[in-house]
């Protein structure tokens, strides 16, 4: 299950979301900007406030880190 | 070895990528990504011939362009690291896969953003301390902030924060703000927004997040203290010349002094172009056009050392040959 923590402007999180699109792996976007649950979850997990956050089975990464989104994958 | 290494992927790498592809030389373009610093802008309105564009495309666009010649090989994500003179060129080492050689070296680094270097600033990197406005206002929502930096960096951080968060102080080094008129305007419209002047930022504080900052307000010699949780650096920017600095000139400012008739730096082989040089103007399509210089030089440099002696070609090195 991948969730990935956005805001609508940062283009960390487009570059996120594009990766998973192209390799057809679904993921649930949860819009930090719109949604105060949804940041508080994103700061709790992460310890920080930088998007993106993505949530991959419970292992959080910060930001658009390719290589450790494949190995959490196992791409 | 390849002829041409080019460090950088942003308009100036992109630009000499496109031209060292026409002119068939080997070349390896190294770089962490593609459309340099403006790629997290979210609408770039001054690249001559598209009236309004995202960073991310633009990114894009330059990335496509390259891509389109056989010759050019492109490392990606890669990170230069260092640069030593070898036999007949240059080595660059890279952060994961060794060392590439090449007859020259066009460094098109680019710029990053300048630091505080305060107490605190690293500490709450992303826990409150954002080089990021248009990434990070949203996150801020009804939250207290500042913008450190009254230039355009900082109007333009101020008013990506204006729609979120409730109060933005400016704080503000000089006397007077010293943005564009018109951006200082619309800065100055908003009554969310605070502007600090002669306020020297000491330091960062809070717990596990900001919640707050110090600054030496030089008016009154007071140690002053707002309490809000976020910090938006905006102080300018400062060059990536750090892998050639001991090979080549810089300026105080760090910048890479070249020739700006053809992009040479003070060593023959070695072309540079965009923000990492002393250019005065710190544009894309500057950078476009300086890089595009540089490969045109390195290109005949190429020439010159096909032609030439060894002996020969150090002594005409850098400069156009008349073909």
């Amino acid at each position: 299950m991948v969730i990935i923590y956005t805001t609508p402007t940062c283009v960390y999180c487009q570059m996120a979301k594009e990766f998973f699109k192209e390799r057809s792996i679904a993921y649930e976007e949860k819009n930090v900007s719109s949604d105060k649950e949804a940041l508080d979850e994103m700061i709790q997990k992460s310890g920080q406030m930088g998007t993106p956050v993505i949530d991959i089975d419970g292992k959080i990464i910060i930001g658009f880190d390719e290589a450790a989104i494949k190995e959490s994958l196992k791409l | 070895m390849y002829d041409l290494i080019i460090i950088g992927g942003g308009p100036a790498g992109a630009a000499a990528g496109v031209y060292a592809g026409r002119k068939k030389i080997k070349t390896l373009l190294i770089t962490e990504s593609f459309g340099g610093q403006s790629i997290v802008s979210d609408s770039i309105e001054n690249w001559i011939g598209i009236k309004k564009i995202t960073g991310l495309d633009l990114a894009k666009t330059l990335e496509n362009h390259v891509r389109a010649y056989e010759n050019v090989e492109i490392k990606i994500p890669g990170k230069a690291v260092a640069v030593k003179e070898i036999s007949g060129g240059w080595g660059i080492s890279t952060d994961k896969d060794g060392v590439y050689q090449s007859k020259t070296l066009l460094v098109a680094s680019g710029g990053r953003r300048r630091r505080l270097n305060i107490p605190g600033e690293d500490k709450f990197n992303g826990k409150g301390v954002s080089y990021c406005s248009t990434c990070d206002a949203p996150v801020f929502r009804d939250k207290n902030v500042a913008v450190i930096g009254g230039g355009n960096a900082g109007l333009e951080a101020a008013i990506d924060l204006i729609p979120y968060a409730s109060k933005i102080y400016i704080i503000n080094h000089g006397p007077k703000l010293t943005g564009d008129p018109l951006t200082q305007e619309e800065v100055k419209k908003s009554p969310k927004v605070v502007i600090i002047n002669n306020a020297e930022t000491q330091k960062i504080i809070g717990d596990k997040f900001v919640s707050g900052i110090k600054y030496l307000d030089k008016s009154d010699n007071q140690i002053k203290e707002l309490p809000l949780e976020g910090v938006f650096v905006e102080i300018g920017s400062v060059p990536n010349s750090e892998i050639v600095k001991d090979i080549v000139e810089t300026n105080k400012a760090g910048e890479i002094i070249v020739d700006h008739q053809t992009g040479a730096t003070s060593k023959p082989g070695i072309f540079a172009a965009g923000d990492v040089t002393d250019e005065i103007y710190k544009q894309n399509n500057i950078s476009a056009g300086d890089g595009i210089a540089a490969a045109l030089s390195a290109y005949n440099y190429l020439l010159n050392i096909k032609k030439q002696s060894p002996a020969f070609a150090e002594a005409t090195a850098g400069k156009p040959s008349n073909e």
